[in-house]
């Protein structure tokens, strides 16, 4: 249990920059999340706070003192990793015990310790099975057992579940959850699926090429991309280019009030689909006049793509909205994010007309 | 874990799915008869040698059983030498070969440097030529370092032998590890010599340990190199062989040392068998 601070962390594979100049702080018992695209980085920052991969230049520092000129085995971390990486030679309670071994302690504690770890995993009893009579959703809870056993300071996750079905997935990630929440570890998740991390982190850091775009708490996050990227990688989202004019923002087929502080010039304008609502057909103020391209009907919630002047919009609907695809309607944007010139984001939100047709 | 036993109606079921496949299948029947010529049938011609006393032309089987030549075999002071001196040779040449080959190979596997590939295709370069070649021109190289009839000269000759086997058949079983898995051991705190021992080692016994064995069997049955370069003073098995059947004197010599030539690779087959059975491996690796 410990705080993490990574200064300037910079890894550079010959002409690769995989991480670029990063600076993150994860606070004692946090949750952090470390989300972005294939390739961005995220796998490279983790090897290195876990003592796999060199930094190139920056220092790694784990309740305060630097790790950094460590190996891995001298680091006080411990590491789930996306392959299974049980050992096949080893049964179940070997491999568990294998790292407290290592460390002299007695037979007796280092069997009752096993036993705990599998206990928290939900496996108790499979100590004498080989990983190969495991399935896959029970190897990574081994793997996750072999980790938690040595209370390491920092848990590393890299993507452990994403091999896994999304049943599974889902179940062990929120066991995951209330473990860590219980031995109140600091815990650092490597994920490429956005669900995940919204549901899992206290924080989630997004990342691009290297770059640490965002630290945050999910639903600011979501609710307020800080840029372009993470608008458009987090969650869905409507982006349209324009030309501010006059305090206008001009869309094809309508017209937004530009917020403050937001010049003439070129914006990205950032909707998502929840914040559009459905008028009836007709001219209204900050309104398209759309068709209804297509409708899917996804459980709870109904997802639409409206034809506007302005191209085709995806837009939610309630379950219980009346719209048929080839209907004409009107879209009405109740809240938008302007972007410009890489500025953090400017919000607007506008109330709802009384003749909304969904609420 | 416990090996896989025979479960007890084996042998019945066995022969009756055998005598419905004779029914069906008249061609394999035919397939397996001449192979059975082909293979044992010079064994078995070899093993009736080695256990007869006369046999006299037209008779199928040797006209008089008995181990009279076995008593003569082993009482020729030169196969009383050979002999001992063929397994000690043999096992010292795997020896050697697995000190300087298996660091090799694991630097293969595991290190990138300039030239890799074309070094690791050069060992088979001893064997995709015809080995008599190789053999004359190192024996002239040889005769000049006055290595020519010393034991050196042969555990040299027979260390080019076994090159490509110990490098080939490890490197691949090394590259075979995966590194995340030693990873994850150096993560839990292992010194990388640990990992190295306790992980890696191991995963990769059981290809080690065939190429061992091979190399040993394929050593001792080693002629040609030990022909040109042991000669006059040095004198395998294998070599002594070739000159008592060319001597012509008797062929039950020739049949008996033969028969306890085999005699080394059967054990080895038994043993490999064992290994490679061994209940944690199979275990361990879903086999
Ligand atoms: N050992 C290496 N040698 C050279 N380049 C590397 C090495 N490891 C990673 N890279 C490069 O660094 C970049 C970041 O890789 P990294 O594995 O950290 O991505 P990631 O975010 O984990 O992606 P994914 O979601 O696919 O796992 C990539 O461009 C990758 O090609
Ligand atoms: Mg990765």
């Amino acid at each position: 249990m410990a705080t993490l601070d990574l200064i300037g962390l910079t890894k550079r594979f010959g002409s690769v920059t995989a991480v670029d100049t990063v600076d993150l702080t994860v606070a004692d018992g946090e949750f952090m999340c470390i989300l972005g695209p294939s390739g961005c980085g995220k796998s490279t920052l983790l090897r290195m706070i876990a003592g796999f991969e060199m930094p190139t230049e920056g220092d790694i520092r784990i309740g305060g003192e630097s790790v950094t000129p460590l190996g891995a085995n001298k680091r006080p971390t411990a590491m789930v990793f996306q392959k299974y990486t049980l050992w096949p030679h080893m049964r179940v309670f070997d491999n568990i015990a294998f790292g407290l071994q290592l460390r002299r302690l007695p037979r007796a504690e280092i069997a009752r310790k096993v036993e705990e770890a599998l206990a928290l995993v939900s496996l108790s009893g499979y100590e004498g099975r080989f990983p190969s009579q495991l399935s896959g959703g029970q190897q990574q809870r081994v793997a996750l057992a072999r980790a938690l056993v040595l209370e390491p300071k920092i848990l590393l996750l890299d993507e452990p579940f994403s091999s896994l079905d999304a049943i599974l997935r889902v179940r062990l990630r929120e066991e995951l959850r209330r473990i860590q929440r219980r031995l109140k570890i600091t815990a650092i998740f490597v994920t490429h699926d956005q669900e995940e991390a919204l549901t899992l982190a206290d924080r989630i850091a997004v990342m691009n090429s290297g770059r640490v775009e965002q630290l945050a708490a999910p639903t600011q996050i979501y609710d307020n991309p800080a840029t372009l990227f993470v608008a458009d990688f987090i969650g869905a989202m409507n982006l349209l280019t324009a030309q501010v004019r006059g305090g206008q923002i001009a869309l094809d087929g309508v017209a937004l009030d530009a917020p403050d502080g937001v010049r003439d010039g070129a914006v990205t304008v950032a909707i998502r689909p929840e914040d559009l609502a459905l008028l009836p057909d007709g001219d209204h103020a900050g309104a398209w006049r759309a068709s209804v391209e297509q409708i899917s009907d996804l459980g709870h919630y109904r997802r639409a793509i409206l034809e506007t002047p302005s191209g085709m919009i995806k837009i939610y609907l309630p379950k219980t909205a009346a719209a048929e695809e080839g209907s004409a309607v009107s879209a009405f944007v109740r809240r938008y994010l302007v972007y410009q010139d890489g500025a953090p984001p400017r919000e607007v939100t506008r109330p709802l007309p009384a003749q909304a047709l969904t609420v | 874990m416990t090996t896989a036993a025979i479960p007890p109606n084996f042998w019945t079921s066995t022969r009756r799915s055998f005598a419905a496949t004779i029914r069906r299948d008249g061609f394999g029947l035919l397939a397996m008869i001449v192979l059975i010529l082909v293979i044992l049938g010079p064994l078995y011609s070899v093993v009736l040698w080695a256990f007869a006393e006369r046999w006299q032309y037209p008779s199928l089987i040797p006209t008089q059983f008995g181990l009279r030549y076995w008593g003569e075999t082993f009482s020729r002071a030169d196969i009383l030498r050979a002999l001992p001196f063929s397994i000690v040779l043999a096992l010292v040449v795997t020896l050697l070969s697995a000190v300087i080959c298996l660091p090799a190979a694991y630097a293969f596997a595991r290190m990138k440097f300039r030239g890799r590939q074309l070094l690791l295709l050069s060992f088979l370069a001893t064997n995709a030529f015809p080995r008599f070649g190789l053999y004359v021109s190192i024996a002239v190289i040889f005769f000049r370092l006055n290595l020519i009839g010393t034991v050196q000269g042969v555990i040299l000759i027979q260390l080019v032998n076994t090159l490509l086997l110990m490098i080939w058949i490890p490197t691949a079983a090394f590259q075979a590890v995966d590194r995340s898995l030693e990873e994850a051991a150096l993560d839990v705190g292992a010194s990388p010599l640990r990992v190295f021992i306790q992980i890696t080692l191991p995963m990769v016994m059981p290809a080690l340990s065939a190429a061992l064995l091979l190399t040993f069997v394929n050593t001792f049955y080693e002629a040609q190199g030990a022909l040109i370069v042991g000669l006059p003073r040095v004198v395998t098995m294998p070599v002594l062989m070739y000159s008592l059947i060319n001597s012509q004197l008797v062929v039950q010599y020739g049949a008996v040392v033969s028969f306890v030539l085999w005699m080394p690779s059967l054990l080895l087959l038994l043993v490999a068998n064992r290994l490679l059975r061994g209940g944690y491996l199979t275990a361990g690796f879903g086999v």
